[in-house]
Parts: C-alpha cells; structure tokens; sequence
C-alpha cells in the first residue's frame, strides 16, 4: 500500500525508489554533474596558469595572461566588438520582437499560423547557411561609399535572424499571461493604444522584455558561424578570435577569453537578477 | 459639452450585437435618465455583459445607435467616449500607485496638476480610503482594490458609469459592505450608471429600475418593487425570488399531474381547461393548521426537512408535483406524513 | 469631440471609416520591422543562395553567372562529399540520441526531487547555454590531449601508465556535442515533466506496479511527444554544426557545415558553398515536417 502523500506534493520516497534506484540516482547525478562542469572548471583553472603551454599539472599560478589579454588591442578590440554588436542585436531583436508579438496578440489578420511559422523560420535555419546567404546577397552592397561587407551592423541583422524569433516567441507567450481588462480599463479612462502600450503594457512585462533581452545578448554574443563569414580583422568577434586561434596559439590567453566572455553574461545576469529583486521588493505584498 | 435639456444621460436604441449565429444583443432600447441607476439584470448568456461592453466601447455593434448626452458615439473608440467602467476584478494598473491609478483619467484629460492631487485625495477620501496614495494594488485586499477602482472612475465624472459585475469576485461580508457603500456614492454623487449583476438582491437594492434579461432581450424595466410583485412575465416571475412550480392539468372539471394522476387541489378561481403551471413563492405557502384559513389548498406527502437555521423548509411531493415550503419552527409532521398546505388566490400566479 | 445639437454629426461615417482602416493597418506596421528582418535578410539571401547554386565556378573567380547543375552531381558524385553527408547525419541521429537518453534522466531526476534541488540544477543546465560554442570547444581541448586534465587525473590516480590522449577521436567530438545540446532537451523535457501530475506514478506504485513498469507503462507514454521534439531539436541543430566536431574530432571528420564553410572562405567557391547549404535546408525542412507529421500522428490517437 501506498504511503500518504506530503504536504509539498513530492512522492513519498519509499514506494518509487527501492536501494538500487537509489544509487543509480546518486550516481547518475554525479555524472551529469561533472560532466556539465568539466569545461568550465578546466578552462576556469587554466586561465590562472602561469606558463606558456597548456598542460596538467599546473605549477605556477598568476594572473599573467589575464593582463596579457587586456594588454593585447587585437583581443580587447575583438571583446569590443562583441559587445557592441551583442547591444545592437538586443536592441534590434527586442524592439522588432515586441512589436510583432503585440501585433499577434492584439488584432485578427489571415493567415496567421502561416506568418507565425515565417517569422519562426530563420530559428531553426543553421547559422553556416545564415551567415552564408547574409554575405553573399548583401557582401557587396555598398550604401554612400561605404561596403556593409564586414560592418558591425550586418552582424547585428545578422544575429537578429535568431534573436528576434526567440524575442517574439517569448514575448508572445508573456503577452498572453496580461489580464486584458487592465489594457482595456486604459482605454476606457482615455489613453490611445500608443499611450496604453508604452505606459502600462510595457512596464507590466518588463521582466519578460528583459528575459529577452538578455536572451537576444548572450546569442549574439557567443555566436560564431554567422560572424565568421561576415567580420573582416577590424570588427572580427571575440569567438571568431578564438576559434582562428585555436590551431595556432593554443596558449592559456585562449582560457582567459573563455572566462571573460562568460563574465560578460554573468554580470548582465546578475545586473537583472539585482533589478528584479527591487522590482518584487516594491510592487508586490 | 453642449447638450439638450431633454437628452437621456444615455440612449440605447435597437442595439444588436451578433456573434457568428449567436444573437448576444437583441434590438435592445434604453434610456437612463441622468442621476438614473439602472441594472441590467439576468442569467449568463443573457446579454447583459454584452450590452455594457457596448456602451464601453470594447464591441462593435452589428446595428442601431447609442447616444450619450444627446450625441451619437457608437464609432467612437473607448477612450474617446464619456464614460469610465468598474471591472470585475478591478483591472488596477499593478505597477502605479493607488493616487497614480486614480490620476490616470485626469491625466489622460490633461487637467492642471494641482487640481489633480486636490481631486484625487477628495475622491479618495470619499471611498474612505485616505492616507492609501502611495500603497501599491498588490498590497491591498480585495475590498480596497475596488474601491481604488470605484475612486478612479468616478474621478472623472463620466456622463455614465459602467458596472461590470464588480462585487461577484468577493465574499459575502464584503460584498454588502460595498453594495452599501456604492448605494450610499449614488445617493451622495448621484451618477448615471449601467451595473450588470447576476445576482437578483444586489440589483434590488441598488437601482432605480431594473432591467431584467434574457437571451439578449429585456424581459421587463421597471423599479425593482414593480419587478418583484408585478412581473410581466413567466421568466421575470420565476428569475426575481424563489418560486414553486406546480405544472397542472386541468379537463373536466378534475386537476391531474403530468402522469395523469388525480391532485387534491381545491382552488377558488377554476381556470380554464388545459396545461397550465402555478406558481407560488414558498414564503406564502402556509402549512398545517395556518392553511386552512385559505380558500386554495393542497395535501401533499412530506419528503424530508431541512433546517437552514432561521426557518424549517419542509419538502413536499403530491403525485408528480413537487414543491417546498418554509415554515418558522418544527409543525409537529414528520417525513411520510400528510400535510395540508393553504396560499391566497392572489399569491399564485397562473401561466398557460 | 465635436460640439453640435444635431443627433448625428456630419463626420460620423468618416471617423467610422477611419477606425476601421487603422484597425486593419495597424498590425502589419507593428509587424514590419520584424517582416523586413526575415524577408529582406532570410527570404532573399536565400532566394540569392539558391539562384548562385546554379551558377558556374571557373578558376580564381567567386563565381561566374550561368547555369548548371554541376555542383548538385558534384556533390552527390563525389564519394568525399557523400560520405561527409553520411556522417553528419550518422554523427546527428547519434548524439542526438544520446542528448535526448542523458537530457531525459537528467529531467525525470530533477522532476522528482524538491524545490531547494531544482533551482540547483537549472541554474547548472542554463550553464552550457550561456558559454560560447568556442569556450566549450576550448575546455574540452584541454581535457581530452595527452596533457590534458584527463590524462593527468587518470595517470595520478594511477588507473593507467602512460599518457592517453582522446583528443581528436569521434568520441571527443561526440562528447562535445552531446554537451552542448543537452540544455535544450532538458529544458524541453523538464517542462513536460512539469505537465504531468506526479501522483500518477503514486497511483501506479499503489497499484502494485514496479518503478520500471511505471515508467514503461506511464510515464514513457506521456512523454512521447517531448522526447520526439527533443530528438528532432537536437538533430535539427547538430547536421548544421560544424565548429564542434571539426576541432575535437579527427581530421577526416568532415561534416556538412564544415564543407560550406571551407567552400565559401577555403576554396572561394560561391556556387558549390550555396549548392550545399541548399541540401541542409531541404534536410532541415524535411526533418522539420517529418516530425510534424509524426506529432500529429500521435495526438490524433487521443481524440
């Protein structure tokens, strides 16, 4: 017979799981663990290595290849780069995002399971063909004596292929969970649709849009294929850095890049985290 | 606005609103005086939430004209028409202050600001929630949301305000708590108002008149005391207050049930030959020895009792007739017992 | 609003005819950004990739405008291409299998245990998503080598003798991209989980059943739909990867991204590069639709 259930709703332990399950769950968990950390600990603990090579047992310790790094303008100018174009794809994915998640929420058109799987596509297209299709129709546009061949803003619409249908995805989904009558109570008190949108609909998914955002940021920032074909030496992305490197200068350097990217997303993740709490903190009970 | 002396605060006239096949509104005429407190009043599907979204603004009318205040505004979007609605769940905007909610209106009819914050603590003041301006919707409980909300509407003194069953959401305490307080801003403020409710003592006590629908037609409008002891029809009868329904035949000179079988029922008035169904509310049934003071009568077989605290309704069965009857204390019958039951001719109501 | 004493004013049926028409248009504006990115940015690059894989390839020039069918039969002739389509797939459907077995477990067990656990661990499955392909790449560069860490950690604890490096074998390149899509199937999965009421698996102990009949009996069934979704993400993702398996698999690992990239930055060849990717997307589309296909399939048994 069965045990009773807990308050918590978990199942009670015993009538699932005899000894042998019990350890199999152990060390299965163990596995994934360490499977998942591997990586990053590895390339975390070789980032402080102090010599040249990389290779186990690490000696020495230091922070030599981080100033390396920060002292190299080819490296520096590559985080630069993937940054600027990370904010812009953000930017891009976002807004356009936003706009078309609303406009599926709010107004009746046709056909739209058929424009919904359009917008969706570019997701699910691999980045080689992305990246290949952007350059070779647009490589050699020209627009007022300057090439977008290479441009920082090609990557940003580049990226914006797989940012804006997450955006609009997830969007879609937030905009589904708003109460309607709230949207319509602003109506009724006088406020236009443009007015309505901006001052009550946006701040009531705020955290959807960040989450987005965010998403869109750390695609493009860690995106590789599409920025290989469309970076030339001055505006190449940090990956892209990496990765020509990876042949030639298999050196600690390549680990602290690593970690620094990965700083990067943290810290934004953390920004957000820090800016959700106070947001909990003021409006909720 | 420039207006006509005569002009209703709002005016319906042959609205209809369909959905696909469905009639939601059906030709439906109306006029609220200003100061009026009209309810629409019925079961779901009748039309009535309907009816209001229309004056809102949030649905399209099919046909027909709504005017307020003289003028016709049927094309106009919500947030060009002059009026301000009360939301089932209140629909505060979560994120503003309860004096940013309030100021909302004003704002967005851009009055000066200092006549704004003098406004909204007056208005405030008068849901008697003073001192609240900078709480947050989701820190206040479910009466003090409604009332926010009630303050915010009112605020900008619509041509009419717009009720959209704003109480079926809370508990019964607090549901008369503020049926009261909404009767009391009427009598105080005296607005123009359309409350949809479902629930027959709210709009009894509330309104001026009561409109009570069904299947997206007003069945009777009228005060609630002439809904109640005069209504026009079978529906009106048997929607307002409790009611027995006694589906009777009457042929040669004998009353039978549905199945035939003979009724001891002596009325005073015979009616004519044929099916026909009486009703008569339980309150004015007497039971045992009080009924034989009454010229119509019935005995019918007691079925069970149930004791709902302030009165015993003893449930009665006589052939296929069944029928209840509340009776202060314990009659001395029990279940299985015959039980004489006596009412006024003008209690029943006869319909063919 | 206007100010008259007439019942209807004049610009009634104009205001009218008005809404209606912002009502109608307003949607595609809100739209068009989003529309201009596919279509301008996806729909003619394509069109363009389609078109230049029909074009001709002479000598050092990108390409030369024509038509041919040269690079298709080329690329279905040549047995150093097709077999660099055979082991995309082959190389896909296995990891993908693999992804969707470990993702699986990973998310029953992550179902089944309590609040406190679970927070743990998604924050540790977002981890591979956050980091880029490149530092993934990269950490398991320095684990697989003969002076990697697994070399070292094996050697120390004295398990084996010499030095052993797995650095570009199939089965590095097969841990690599296992790894990085694992997030995406337990995500997938995990919100399936959530879908299903764990007192099911209860009923079904009480009833007698052993946890593996439960599972077999219940929870599989119900979580057929995800685990088809997942494999078919996973698939989908891997045939167009190239990055993973070519720098921690061997050298004769050559994969379909791998191919297009070397055509379009190795060899200069714009035609043969977009005949290529004109064969991944059909793939795509076709593994895309055969899921569909079979999705339906199973919820029309359930009506």
């Amino acid at each position: 017979m069965s045990d009773i259930v807990m308050t918590d709703g978990t199942t009670p332990r015993r009538s699932l799981e005899p000894a042998i399950f019990r350890t199999l769950g152990l060390a299965f968990t163990v596995f994934i663990v360490a499977y998942i950390l591997i990586p990053i600990v590895v390339t975390l603990v070789m980032s402080f290595n102090d010599a040249a090579m990389i290779r186990f047992p690490i000696n020495d310790w230091s922070l030599k290849w981080y100033r390396d790094f920060f002292g190299s303008p080819q490296w520096t100018d590559a985080l630069m780069n993937s940054i600027v174009i990370a904010v812009g794809t953000a930017v891009i994915s976002t807004t356009s995002g936003i706009l078309a998640a609303w406009a599926f929420e709010r107004f009746h058109f046709p056909f739209k399971d058929l424009w919904y799987l359009l917008i969706m596509l570019p997701l699910f297209m691999p980045g080689v063909v992305l990246g290949l299709g952007v350059a070779i129709a647009f490589g050699g546009l020209q627009i007022g004596g300057y090439s977008i061949y290479g441009s920082r803003e090609l990557v940003m619409v580049a990226h914006s292929l797989w940012a804006m249908p997450l955006v609009f995805m997830l969007m879609e989904a937030t905009f589904r969970t708003i109460d309607y009558r709230v949207i319509e109570a602003s109506y009724d008190l006088g406020a236009r649709p443009a007015r309505t949108f901006f001052e009550i609909v946006i701040p009531m998914v705020s955290t959807g849009i960040i989450s987005s955002a965010l998403f869109a940021f750390v695609i493009s920032l860690n995106e590789f294929a599409m920025a290989l074909f469309l970076t030339d030496r001055d505006t190449q992305t940090l990956p892209v850095l990496m990765w020509l490197s990876l042949r030639s200068a298999g050196t600690p350097r390549l680990a602290v890049a690593s970690v620094i990217l990965a700083l990067a997303v943290f810290a934004c993740l953390t920004l957000i985290m820090i800016w959700y709490v106070r947001q909990l903190r003021k409006v909720a009970r | 606005m420039k207006q006509l002396a005569g002009d209703a605060a709002l005016d319906l006239e042959s609205v209809r609103r369909t959905f696909g096949t469905v009639v939601a509104v059906d030709d439906i005429s109306l006029a609220v005086a200003r100061g009026e407190f009209v309810t629409l009043l019925g079961p779901s599907g009748s039309g009535k939430t309907s009816t209001l979204r229309l004056i809102g603004g949030f649905e399209e009318l099919d046909a027909g004209a709504i005017r307020i205040n003289g003028e016709r505004i049927d094309h106009l979007p919500p947030y060009q028409r002059d009026t301000a609605t009360i939301f089932q769940s209140g629909a505060l905007f979560p994120h503003k202050t309860v004096a940013e909610n309030v100021s909302y209106g004003l704002r967005m009819r851009k009055f000066p600001k200092s006549e704004m914050e003098e406004r909204v603590r007056r208005y405030l003041d008068i849901v008697r929630l003073k001192g609240f301006e900078d709480r947050y919707p989701g820190q206040l409980s479910g009466g003090q949301k409604q009332r926010v909300a009630l303050a915010r509407s009112l605020v900008v003194r619509p041509a009419i305000l717009l009720f959209d069953e704003p109480l079926s959401a809370l508990d019964l305490s607090l549901r008369l708590q503020l049926r009261a307080e909404i009767k009391r801003l009427h009598d105080e403020l005296a607005f123009s108002a359309i409350y949809v409710t479902h629930d027959q003592s709210e709009a009894m006590a509330m309104s001026t008149r009561v409109a009570v629908m069904n299947r997206g037609r007003i069945e009777q409008i009228d005060s609630p005391e002439r809904v109640f002891h005069e209504p026009a029809n079978e529906f009106v009868y048997t929607f307002i207050g409790e009611s027995c329904c006694l589906p009777v035949r009457f042929g040669s000179g004998a009353a039978t049930d549905k199945l035939g079988q003979p009724i001891d029922l002596s009325l005073e008035m015979k009616p004519s030959d044929g099916d026909w169904r009486l009703y008569i509310r339980p309150s004015r049934m007497k039971l045992a020895g009080e009924a034989t003071a009454f010229a119509n009568r019935l005995t019918a077989k007691v079925q069970f009792i149930e004791f709902l605290g302030d009165v015993y309704r003893y449930h009665l069965k006589a052939g296929a007739l069944e029928m209840f009857s509340d009776h202060p204390g314990p009659t001395g019958h029990n279940v299985g017992d015959m039980i004489d039951i006596g009412w006024k001719t003008g209690d029943m109501q006869a319909f063919r | 609003m206007t100010v008259t004493a007439v019942k209807e004013s004049p610009s009634y049926e104009l205001n009218r005819r008005k809404a209606i028409r912002r009502k109608q248009l307003t949607p595609w504006l809100l739209m068009l950004p989003a529309l201009v990115i596919v279509f301008i940015f996806f729909g003619i690059p394509t069109l363009y990739m389609l078109r230049m894989s029909f074009n001709l390839h002479i000598g050092q020039r990108l390409y030369v405008p024509g038509f041919t069918f040269e690079h298709y039969v080329n690329l279905f002739a040549n047995p150093l291409f097709t077999n660099a389509i055979w082991t995309t797939v082959q190389l896909s459907l296995l990891s993908s299998l693999c992804t969707v077995l470990i993702g699986y477990g990973f998310a029953v067990l992550v179902w089944l245990k309590p609040a406190k656990w679970r927070l743990l661990f998604i924050g540790l499955a977002l981890c591979p998503l956050l980091i880029s392909e490149i530092a993934i790449i990269f950490g398991w560069w320095m684990f697989f080598p003969k002076n990697g860490l697994l070399s070292y950690a094996l050697l120390s604890s004295g398990l084996i003798t010499d030095k052993i490096s797995l650095m570009y074998t199939e089965f590095a390149a097969f841990v690599g991209l296992v790894y990085v899509t694992l997030p995406y199937c337990f995500f997938i999965l995990l919100s399936i989980f959530d879908g299903i009421d764990k007192r099911m698996l209860e009923a079904s102990a009480d009833l007698g059943a052993p946890p593996f009949m439960s599972f077999r009996e219940v929870l599989l069934p119900l979580t057929r739909s995800g685990l088809l979704v997942a494999f078919s993400q996973s698939f989908i993702w891997t045939i167009g990867t190239y990055a993973t398996p070519s720098a921690l698999g061997p050298d004769t690992l050559w994969t379909m991204g791998y191919l297009i990239q070397e055509q379009m930055l190795g060899k200069h060849n714009w035609p043969m590069a977009s005949a290529f990717s004109m064969v991944l997307v059909v793939g795509v589309a076709c593994a895309m639709a055969l899921t569909r296909s079979l999705m339906s399939k199973r919820t029309s048994f359930h009506v």
